[in-house]
């Protein structure tokens, strides 16, 4: 497939693909569609990213991460960002809008859903089954982790056997060591966790230097983000990625094929990219967004949106945090952040606890001394006088975390829409998130927090601290355009593609129909990876129309 | 200095009765330096509002709390909880950044650390992954997982 020229739209190029976003799915699918002789623009409103500029090294670190560099797109305000009404979410959301996507941001816990997430309906009789199984998506899992770089130890038990991870495990450090024999005197499920973040070069790419700051840009490179890991890789197979380009609305024919996408770029210019076949991998929330941007007299309800679920079954994996905290010094800062060890004891459903499904834990670090002295945790108060340096000094490089994830069914009343009287610097109606935790997920959360205390107590923690349900900690959205066989259930199909638009897919973290517990990221990747190999191969055939 | 007095609109007084509550709350002891010792009023403050100008207007609402100094911090903390910890935000995060005082803490969290991979992980050579392994398989089979003559579907 080869770049074509506009036909009948004036100068407008047109292009056999256009992908919208350039974050973890966007750049699975650009690079794969590029490598595949496809023309292909990719739209990202943000920008690239140096290595040089984020805070790690730069001693106001922990306040910049309060504000500038913040998860939360609402707080840090850039004008790539777009802000989120969220007066109505019991969550926040998280993100970055840049080259890279959140992956700029995230921790770099690389893991794969279980089998028993793809089959939620059959096995508990809730939510739905996913339209193809574990074992469908296992070779994309494989081919990602190896895209992405990712480090660990194969042979984890709470998988079923397959590729180990391409490089080996980052070390663990000496407190989740501890933790680590405190399971397995407790008989329960411990692991080293897999990471996209480099234990060895590769590449190009360095290697980890344990700065511990993954969340805020990784001043090394090492962490996997696509930005690294894809687009100059696509580039360079003759992608273009223009970026400061933000879509507001896909723009279909007479027939009701898509046939390009507008955009605005930050002077204001108003552009249009024409192409055969739209991908829009824009992220959970922005994606929505789009469709519903996108409405018209005659589908006013959004894009694609038949179903009328466009923005519906929002799923946020809520969070929970335990933090216990030990006699000795255990350098609590130091090392990767993503996932020192995880457990999956309590991850698939048993029914004795008073709730179906489960949680995933990841052991992580608990930053610097700032954060010591004025504890996030709001239930816990700072200290202040006399005993404030022992206050810091009994709570830095002494504690570790034990993140809890817990699966949120699918709830067509949690969801994203278009916010009244909110807009972005482009002016376009910012996204607004209505999400309220299920008492069941509460159930659960609860369960796990108390199990998590029960593991830091056999560990020998002197103190352990709980924080359920993390209020932003949003950073897994999820669900907003699913996946399905039913046209009148779903948005698209197992292979991303719209049931209403046949040019059009959704390819990033809006097709779960269920979100498991585990991160997402490596199953958004290994979700496109599918997609798109599955168009490149159909369109070789010629089925799908162009 | 005098740009956060400029800026601010207040007269001196504000910076001193910063650094007199920082303190207070941040006083010499344990062999850490106090407060005042590192400059959290003076060029620490500079650099903290230069990274977080956001944190500028609600020190500065709770600095013009009319309570005594002794008693200010408390009020503040019942009456107005964003000023409450833009304060602590302003007085522990110019602390805590000086570079003495992160000597006498051993904190060396920012500064590169390279993993060395080839070093065989404690918790092989003490077995501790014996016991996960020795349970078997841990995920729940799911059906249609064995049946991988079914075609994929989309
Ligand atoms: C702080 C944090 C920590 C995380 N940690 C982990 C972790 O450890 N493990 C894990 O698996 N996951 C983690 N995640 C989640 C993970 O990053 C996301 O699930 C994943 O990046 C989502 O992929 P995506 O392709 O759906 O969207 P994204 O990666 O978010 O990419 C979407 C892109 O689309 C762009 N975009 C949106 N709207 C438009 C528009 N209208 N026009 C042009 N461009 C647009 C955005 O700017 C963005 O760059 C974390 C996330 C955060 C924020």
């Amino acid at each position: 497939m080869s770049a074509k020229e506009a036909a009948g739209d004036g100068e407008i190029p047109r292009v056999d693909a256009l992908v919208v976003g350039a974050g973890c799915a966007g750049g699975v699918a650009t690079l794969r569609l590029a490598k595949a002789g496809c023309s292909v623009v990719c739209l990202e409103q943000g920008d690239w990213s140096e290595l040089a500029e984020f805070p790690a090294p730069r001693p106001e670190y922990e306040l910049l991460i309060g504000r500038e560099w913040a998860n939360r797109p609402s707080l840090r305000g850039r004008a790539a960002d777009y802000p989120i009404e969220e007066s109505d979410s019991d969550i926040e959301a998280l993100m970055w809008c840049g080259v890279g996507g959140s992956l700029i941001m995230y921790a770099g816990d690389w893991c794969r859903l279980r089998p028993s997430d793809f089959r939620v309906r059959t096995l508990d009789g809730v939510a739905d089954d996913w339209p193809f199984t574990y074992g469908d998506l296992a070779p994309h899992y494989e081919k990602v982790d190896i895209e992405f770089g990712a480090s660990g130890l194969g042979g984890d038990p709470s998988l079923p056997p397959g590729a180990d991870p391409p490089h080996p495990p980052l070390p663990i450090g000496p407190a989740a060591t501890r933790v680590a024999r405190a399971h397995a005197q407790l008989g329960w499920h411990w692991w080293p966790g897999t990471n996209s973040v480099l234990s060895v070069p590769a590449g190009g790419r360095r290697v980890c230097a344990q700065w511990s700051t993954c969340q805020h840009g990784c001043p090394e490179g090492a962490k996997a983000s696509t930005d690294r890991t894809h687009f100059p890789e696509a580039v360079e197979h003759g992608a273009k990625l223009v970026t400061g380009a933000r879509a507001h609305r896909v723009v279909l024919d007479g027939r009701g094929r898509a046939t390009g996408v507008e955009y605005l770029l930050p002077d204001g210019s108003e552009h249009r990219q024409r192409a055969d076949v739209i991908l829009l991998a824009a992220s959970a929330i922005g994606t929505p967004r789009l469709l519903l941007l996108s409405a018209t007299p005659g589908s006013p309800d959004g894009l694609a949106n038949g179903s009328g679920l466009v923005g519906r079954r929002l799923m946020m994996h809520p969070f929970a945090n335990v933090c216990g905290y030990f006699d000795e010094d255990l350098r609590g800062w130091n090392g990767h952040w993503g996932a020192k060890i995880v457990s999956y004891e309590f991850y698939e459903t048993d029914a004795s606890r008073g709730f179906v499904r489960g949680a995933k834990w990841s052991l992580y670090p608990t930053g610097g001394p700032l954060s010591a002295a004025v504890p996030t945790n709001p239930q816990v108060a700072p200290v202040w006088g006399s005993g404030h340096h022992r206050f810091v000094r009994e709570r830095l490089g002494r504690g570790v975390n034990w993140g809890i994830f817990g699966e949120d069914l699918p709830d067509p009343d949690n969801r994203v829409t278009l916010a009244d009287g909110l807009t972005d610097s482009s002016g376009l109606p910012a996204p607004k998130l209505t999400y309220r935790l299920s008492e069941e997920a509460r159930r659960l959360l609860e369960f796990n927090v108390e199990r998590a205390e029960e593991s830091f107590l056999a560990a020998g923690a002197r103190h352990v601290e709980r924080q359920s349900l993390v209020r932003d900690a949003g950073w897994h959205p999820l669900g907003t355009a699913r996946a399905g066989k039913d046209p009148s259930s779903s948005v698209v199909d197992g292979w991303g593609r719209s049931h209403d638009v046949p040019n059009l897919f959704v390819v990033d973290g809006s097709v779960f129909p269920t979100s498991g517990a585990a991160n997402p990221a490596s199953t958004i990747a290994a979700f496109a990876s599918r997609a798109v190999d599955h168009l490149i191969a159909e369109r070789t055939n010629q089925k799908v129309p162009v | 200095m005098s740009a956060w007095r400029d800026r601010s609109g207040l007269a001196d007084g504000a910076r001193e009765k910063l650094a007199e509550l920082a303190e207070l709350m941040i006083p010499a002891a344990s062999g850490m330096p106090s407060a005042g010792e590192v400059g959290v009023a003076g060029a620490q403050l500079d650099r903290v509002l230069g990274v977080r100008p956001d944190l500028r207007e609600p020190v500065l609402r709770a600095l013009s709390n009319t309570e005594p100094t002794g008693q200010l911090l408390a009020n503040v903390e019942a009456t107005d909880p964003e000023a409450y910890v833009a304060l602590c935000l302003v007085i522990a995060g110019g602390y805590y950044m000086h570079p003495e005082v992160r000597r006498r803490l051993g904190y060396d969290g920012q500064e590169p650390d390279e993993v060395r991979a080839e070093i065989i992980p404690g918790y092989i050579e003490k077995g501790l992954l014996e016991p996960v392994l020795a349970q078997g398989p841990r995920f729940r089979a799911a059906p249609d997982e064995t049946d991988r003559s079914r075609k994929a579907d989309g």
